[in-house]
């Protein structure tokens, strides 16, 4: 497959991905209202915790501010029940690890988001749609 | 005399009772109730929606037709719209109850057993009883959110109609149904593992005609039904001014 192909491959992926989580979102609550869905924020951290927990996965990092001290930051994923059928287990993401999340912001501005993708230190990726 | 009529009527009141009572007693399924259910199509299993971009095996479904409303009701419609909510209450893990239970992007689980469908449905795990045993729909049901549903099969499909919904539950967003609302749903297999779902709301007080969505789901063999408890870690939520929110606050472990 070409590189132009493959490029392709994963932006129809990525796009289909988030139709998916759009989706998904609606059967608890509606994103729009609290997460920016039109903003791609990207934070590094490690992992404090992870709720594997219904209705959706909370994921807890440790992250360093501009200015050197730790802050706590949350992403809500999706569910337990959802990811479980689509290559996520509950040690999937533990605590210690380091991962660069992508996600939609806080209307609210507080430190944390709707979980799109992280990307884990041995290059592995897992997103809000399956992980790979 | 009158000693003796007493004693009559009172035997004849006491066997009356007691025959009526055996009759609304339904009879235990025999050996010939569980052979037929093989003999049906076969629904059981557990299904979910194809969704695009979610490993489904199907194309993502066309946008439902939205129903047309009544003007009475259509009023009703732009009045709540105006409030402008953020969201509705199953951010607050209340259940959505008719029709809305069956549009989740989780799985359902068909069960057959003698006279009855029983659908356990993931999302806030909740459990639909449709009696197929050939009893009437009760005149008036208790409201409920998921109503009261019977169901017969026509041909190869399996037909389901549902009275009897909570004032609490709507059609669709901020769309109310009357007392009188009615749910037809008609489950038929169009392939292997593929189920055909047409729903038919018919509400003549609320809808200027029956509206109709058709769904398709996908069977699952190899998946089990997972719990589901929604106040388990919810930290979305629907103020009383309709405001959503997410509540932010630390880990608590």
């Amino acid at each position: 497959m070409s590189p132009i192909a493959r490029a392709a491959g994963r932006a129809l992926l990525v796009i289909a991905m988030i139709g998916g989580v759009v989706a998904v979102a609606w059967s608890h609550h509606a994103a729009a209202p609290v997460f920016d869905m039109n903003a791609e924020k990207t934070v590094m951290g490690v992992v404090k915790q992870v709720d594997w927990t219904n209705p959706h996965i909370w994921i807890w990092l440790e992250v360093q501010n501009a200015s050197g001290q730790a802050e706590t930051w949350g992403f809500e994923g999706m569910s337990p029940n959802f990811l479980a059928r689509r290559g996520w287990t509950r040690t999937s993401l533990l605590p210690g690890m380091r991962i660069t999340v992508t996600f939609r912001p806080l209307r609210d501005g507080k430190s944390g988001g709707m979980f799109m993708t992280g990307k884990l230190e041995d290059g592995k990726v897992l997103t809000s749609a399956g992980a790979e | 005399m009158k000693y003796a009529i007493c004693i009559v009527l009172l035997l004849v009141t006491a066997l009356t009772v007691s025959v009526a009572a055996q009759q609304s007693k339904p009879k235990p399924p025999g050996a010939a109730d569980w052979a037929a259910l093989a003999k049906l199509p076969d629904l059981t299993g557990v299904w979910e929606a194809p969704t695009v971009g979610r490993g489904g095996r199907g194309p993502a479904a066309a946008p439902p037709a939205e129903p047309q409303l009544t003007p009475a009701y259509a009023a009703k419609k732009r009045e709540l719209d105006a409030r402008n909510f953020d969201d509705t209450e199953a951010a607050n893990c209340l259940p959505t109850g008719m029709p809305a239970i069956m549009g989740h992007p989780y799985p359902y689980e068909f069960l057959f057993t003698p006279g009855k469908v029983t659908i356990v449905t993931e999302a806030y795990m909740q459990v639909r009883h449709i009696y197929t045993d050939g009893r009437p729909l009760p005149a008036d049901p208790d409201p409920t959110f998921n109503g009261t549903s019977i169901g017969r099969w026509d041909g190869d499909t399996l037909v389901v109609e549902t009275i009897g919904f909570s004032p609490l539950t709507t059609m669709a967003r901020n769309t109310p149904h009357s007392d009188k609302m009615r749910i037809v749903e008609r489950f038929r297999l169009a392939g292997p593992d593929t189920m055909s779902v047409e729903t038919t709301v018919i509400d003549p007080e609320a809808l200027a005609k029956p509206w109709t969505t058709t769904r398709t789901l996908a069977r699952h063999r190899d998946w089990t039904i997972r719990e589901y408890i929604c106040e388990e870690n919810n930290r979305n939520f629907l103020d009383a001014q309709g405001k959503a929110g997410v509540k932010l606050t630390a880990p608590v472990k």
